[in-house]
């Protein structure tokens, strides 16, 4: 997301979609909400960051190709005794990850979060997470079914295994993209991206092992009707408030974090701190054996989805404005109406701008538009570590 | 994460943390958890006696509830291999028993014949050798009716035995094996596959 210098010569300024190309300039302009553009001195730590985003990307390779070969190894023989019911799984899950990928992006606002990133965190989320979990949910599990009798354990094993062991998991997957990808997790909402895009991999993953196990504990019985229901519920029933909206959850702690530096003050880590606790409490809450019953899940599943809704547009309504003031302070630079400019903060705006001019012009503009948005956004992103 | 500004331009001043601690905490912790779990399970006591005569629940569904009551002493459960409900595994010396209650989704609920034929798969889903003989019936020592068979394997061999409980609503499914028993290991607890039993929930 940082930007090669600009080689073109910039066009005049219009009040229209013919965005003209960012420029630099002194903040002499006077206003009530001006974003500082970012300073040479501002990616002066760029270059410390490489080594660690080299270090961290290794890490997420090995330790997803680790994953990788685990679950391969846990699932074969199941796999190949219950071939048809796992190929349907696995259909199954490519349509909720093709679908939770495109839905999951678009909700960034102004724009979808950065390719690799994504990429990255939902391969965090299919392997090395769900690999890790699974060798961690077997231990603590274990531990709890010795410590607390089998049937006890069986009641309450998952709500104290799951929000521990796989938040955590997921966590430290949204920390390490963030440490790969640093232009790519800057602030909050970058954070709630990702944190869902890596939650999202862990679903699918984990969706995929219960099928097998729901064919199993069927007996091997009903050919594919196990994977159907479990495809149901656990899409259709609990999808709405599971594994992304929880990481979704925690990965809004991560931006806050990322945002300064991974040295925040102590207002913004009790948020952060707060906002992990409460990704777990959200985890707890779905796993605890109260409230059962269709009816007693809906009502948690709600209860997971709107209390990440608040996070998500408490979040988005705070980068908006950010976004908006960067456009309007470049537009006062620029020369151009600020409102032409504001309308560049969403997609409806961008693409209403792009209509009204003619087609062969589209391209071109379209790319300044583009790059004016990733400046903007540039800006947004140092505002954000003025802000908790 | 209303705007504030207490936190910003002085955060700002404060410097980056290095990038290598985020890295370092976020490395240690999956660390932490997937050794870290396995160790302290490893060092935990994982077995517990389990009293002949006594009746130990094994599964529910529907109006039943099945138990299994083993007739010797010195049968161990294994409480780390076994989830309530579904799993147990019991180990006496060199024979172990695996219990698996099982629920099948389909309504008419399967037959005796094709809840064995399950077990067929769902034990080449445990070992790729694994093979079960044309099944025989068996009844348990309360007349419930279900199937057994010989079970063979490139590690071991022993018996498998499969109980649908009245209402078809869940099956008990057992082997009786273990790599180093021998057949005479095998044949001193035989009588423990015959020791399930089905209670109406609510009966006395």
């Amino acid at each position: 997301m940082n930007h090669a210098p600009d080689d073109r010569p910039a066009p005049a300024a219009t009040d229209r979609g013919t965005v003209p190309s960012p420029r630099r300039s002194p903040h002499t302009t006077p206003g009530p909400r001006r974003v500082p553009a970012p300073r040479p001195g501002d990616g002066g730590s760029a270059r410390g960051r490489r080594l660690p985003a080299l270090a961290s990307l290794v890490l997420i390779t090995v330790l997803c190709l680790a994953g990788l070969l685990y679950l391969a190894l846990q699932m074969a023989l199941p796999v190949r005794a219950f071939l048809p019911e796992a190929l349907l799984a696995a259909a199954l899950g490519i349509v909720t990850l093709a679908f939770g990928f495109w839905v999951l992006r678009r909700i960034r606002p102004v724009r979808e979060p950065d390719a690799d990133a994504s990429v990255v965190a939902v391969a965090w989320g299919l392997f090395a997470a769900t690999g890790a979990g699974v060798v961690a949910n077997g231990g603590l599990g274990a531990v709890w079914a010795k410590g607390l009798g089998l049937d006890l354990a069986g009641v309450w094993g998952a709500a104290l295994t799951a929000p521990l062991n796989e938040e955590v998991l997921k966590l430290a997957g949204i920390v390490l993209v963030a440490v790969a990808f640093p232009t790519s997790v800057r602030g909050p909402v970058d954070g709630f991206a990702i944190g869902s895009l890596v939650g999202l991999g862990f679903e699918v993953t984990e969706n995929f092992i219960y099928s097998m196990n729901a064919v199993l504990m069927a007996g091997g019985t009903g050919g594919l009707a196990p994977v159907v229901q479990t495809a149901v519920i656990r899409v259709g029933l609990t999808g709405p408030g599971s594994h992304w909206a929880m990481s979704a959850v925690a990965g809004t702690a991560v931006g806050l974090l990322a945002a300064v530096g991974w040295r925040p003050r102590t207002r913004r880590a009790v948020c952060a701190a707060l906002l992990v606790a409460l990704a777990m409490a959200l985890h707890w809450l779905l796993d605890a054996p109260l409230f059962s019953g269709v009816l007693g899940v809906l009502a948690k599943v709600a209860v997971i989805f709107a209390t990440t809704m608040a996070v998500y547009l408490t979040v988005r309504r705070a980068y908006r404005r950010r976004v908006r003031d960067a456009l309007g302070s470049e537009a006062e630079e620029l020369g151009m109406r600020r409102s032409a400019a504001v309308a560049l903060a969403t997609r409806h705006g961008r693409r209403r701008e792009l209509q009204r001019v003619a087609q062969p012009e589209q391209p071109a503009v379209w790319d300044r538009q583009d790059r004016m948005v990733r400046a903007a956004e540039d800006r947004a992103a140092l505002y954000a570590g003025h802000s908790v | 994460m209303t705007e504030a500004t207490g936190d910003g331009p002085r955060a700002q001043e404060r410097g980056s943390l290095s990038n290598w601690v985020p890295l370092g905490l976020a490395a240690a912790a999956v660390a932490a958890l997937v050794v870290g779990w396995p160790l302290v399970n490893a060092l935990l006591p994982g077995s517990e006696t389990v009293p002949s005569g006594e009746p130990v629940t094994v599964g529910a569904a529907g109006e039943y509830r099945a138990s299994l009551t083993f007739p010797q002493d010195g049968w161990l459960l294994d409480t780390g291999a076994s989830q309530a409900g579904q799993v147990y595994r019991f180990d006496r010396g060199p024979v172990q028993l695996t219990l698996n209650s099982v629920t099948p989704t389909t309504s008419p609920p399967p037959t005796a014949e094709e809840l064995w034929d399950g077990m067929r798969r769902v034990a080449r889903a445990g070992e790729a050798s694994a093979r079960l003989s044309e099944p025989e019936a068996i009844s348990t020592e309360d007349g419930a009716e279900g199937l057994t068979g010989t079970l063979k394997s490139d590690s071991q061999q022993g018996a498998a035995v499969v109980y649908p409980s009245p209402d078809g609503r869940f099956a008990v499914e057992m082997t009786l094996a273990g790599q180093d028993a021998t057949t005479a290991d095998l044949a001193a607890v035989a009588d423990v596959v015959r020791s399930v039993s089905f209670t109406r929930e609510g009966a006395a």
